[in-house]
């Protein structure tokens, strides 16, 4: 059908798009393991890594955040998502909870913060997970969508007929067809949070995630290699979380 | 019986309704707020309710203007770059690739899309540097005998970050609309006699374009209110509307900065109103609604 050649060429050109966005993973461990002075290979920058206070205290904070948006963004999108199937207005919806996809990172952080300032919410952990659950949402909130697709209502149909009600329906019928869905969506949230710094960064006040503790330095004092060390492990951490949504997604595959 | 259905109803509705209110809320007022705040007039410590276009004038006049006119620019001339490589790839995968692929190859796309890219971006700049593997590279290979200085620090790192940082997740939109044309359309108009370029610039670019202007959106979004690829690879005083706004917050001037920052969305609000009106959100996303 596709002539020998141009079947080479757009292998080439896919792959060429495919290196030009995985190069720049690589780097941070590079200069992690290499000593500066002497170019030698050492694992010293992971070690220095948890003798630092203020970076451990961020890491606690990143964990806690991720935790919080990991449960609270999935719920949000879940509870969207329904109200898209039984409120008249799902158009609506859609549009609002996808808006913050459309406005810029600093301009909802600029926003958010001004909101907080003015109602006397210092920033703390929580202004930070409401930015960050804001800008998980509507991710989590199409990826329910579109689990939720693959559902027929004709299901909860059958369930209200046998006499449940829309509470039982939804816990007996739909829940565990969308599941999977729903815990994708959350594993998506987590990595979301994880790596999310310019609107974390305009709430943060005093507090610090690990991301925003590496932009900080790097503002301040530039990049070291235990910052590199640093980096290296939130991209393997995250490759790792995305392994797990990799094996949520297996398991969704032979139910539909 | 009636009556208890619709109690019940009513339970459901509220379950709800309070939360996507409240995630609505939580959207919509900070942003009305920021347009409020932005005719403010601005104190020493803070700022006090007003109605002032001072932040209007001194940012319009001044030299964050200029700022604005490069934003603008960059955001534009990066979004169309980004657009032919994103076409590029969607296409490709929608019609050259057998449909298993297509899926490994989205998913390889959203890989690195999910690593922060503020430590890609730091990533970029080593290896654009002076010293870096791209200068070792061209030296060894002869290409070049000095290093190149305008890999880094220049308009090339940026447009080259820009298109690293937002191009992946333009692919998306592009292959939604792109793997929504109905094929037969394509062998009808092969059959009526018009070549491959004709059939792709009357049957499939149309057909296409709802996903089009959805992934130029989301370019023009993370370009024109960019913060870090700006400051990371465009070096020292390179300004563009995110790095602005930053600024005025550092010096707590937050009128200015809600002043910036809502013309920043005013524009965004101003595309997606113009794409809600030339193309149907069900349209493109009646595959996701499943209607």
């Amino acid at each position: 059908m596709m002539k020998p050649w141009t079947r080479v060429l757009v292998w080439l050109c896919l792959a060429g798009v495919l290196l030009f966005l995985y190069a720049p993973l690589f780097p941070p461990l590079l200069l992690a393991i290499q000593d500066p002075a002497t170019g030698q290979l050492t694992l010293q920058n992971f070690g220095t890594i948890h003798s630092d206070p203020t970076l451990v205290g961020a890491l606690m904070n990143s964990i806690i955040l991720a935790a919080i948006v990991g449960i609270a963004a999935p719920l949000l999108a879940l509870a969207a998502a329904q109200a898209v199937r039984s409120f008249g207005i799902p158009r609506l919806i859609i549009a609002v909870i996808l808006l913050p996809l459309f406005i810029p990172g600093v301009s909802m952080g600029v926003s958010t913060s001004l909101f907080f300032n003015l109602t006397g919410i210092d920033p703390s952990l929580l202004t930070m997970a409401v930015v960050q659950t804001l800008w998980a949402l509507p991710f989590a909130f199409l990826i329910i969508l579109t689990v939720m697709s693959g559902f027929d209502t004709l299901y909860l149909e059958a369930a209200y007929t046998c006499g449940a009600n829309r509470a039982q329906a939804f816990r007996e019928i739909e829940l565990p067809q969308i599941a999977p869905g729903i815990s994708g969506a959350a594993t998506f949230s987590v990595i979301l949070s994880f790596n999310e710094t310019i609107r974390t960064a305009v709430v943060q006040g005093g507090n610090n995630t690990i991301q925003t503790f590496i932009w900080s330095r790097y503002q301040q004092v530039g990049l070291t290699p235990n910052m590199y060390a640093l980096m290296s492990l939130i991209i393997a951490v995250t490759l790792l979380l995305i392994l797990v949504l990799v094996a949520l997604g297996r398991k969704r595959q032979p139910a539909t | 019986m009636s009556a208890s259905v619709k109690r019940r109803d009513l339970r459901a509705a509220v379950l709800l309704g309070v939360p996507v209110l409240l995630c609505a809320l939580a959207i919509v007022v900070p942003l009305v707020l920021t347009l409020i705040i932005s005719f403010w007039e601005r104190q020493m410590i803070g700022m006090r309710p007003g109605f002032s276009m001072a932040s209007y004038a001194l940012f319009f006049e001044g030299a964050r203007f200029s700022v604005l006119q490069r934003s603008f620019w960059v955001a534009i001339s990066s979004t169309l770059l980004m657009l032919v490589c994103a076409y590029l790839v969607a296409y490709l995968i929608t019609f050259r690739l057998p449909p298993s692929r297509t899926r490994i190859f989205l998913f390889l796309l959203s890989v690195p899309f999910l690593v922060n890219y503020v430590i890609r971006t730091f990533s970029w700049a080593y290896l654009l540097g002076r010293t870096g593997p791209v200068n070792q590279f061209l030296q060894r290979t002869g290409l070049t005998s000095q290093p190149i200085d305008w890999l880094l620090f220049s308009d090339f790192a940026v447009y080259l970050g820009l298109v690293a940082a937002y191009m992946p997740f333009m692919v998306y939109p592009i292959w939604l609309s792109l793997s929504a044309i109905d094929r037969r359309l394509i062998e009808a108009s092969w059959m009526l006699g018009q070549p491959p370029l004709g059939t792709f610039l009357r049957v499939v670019l149309p057909l296409s374009l709802p996903g089009v202007f959805a992934a130029a959106i989301f370019g023009f979004v993370g370009a024109f209110g960019e913060v870090a690829v700006s400051q990371i690879l465009g070096g020292v005083g390179y300004q563009l509307m995110g790095n602005a706004i930053t600024s005025s917050l550092d010096v707590l001037n937050y009128p200015m900065a809600a002043a910036m920052s809502t013309v920043v969305v005013g524009c965004m609000l101003l595309l997606l109103l113009l794409w809600l009106r030339f193309f149907d959100l069900r349209l493109f996303l009646g595959k996701m609604l499943g209607r």
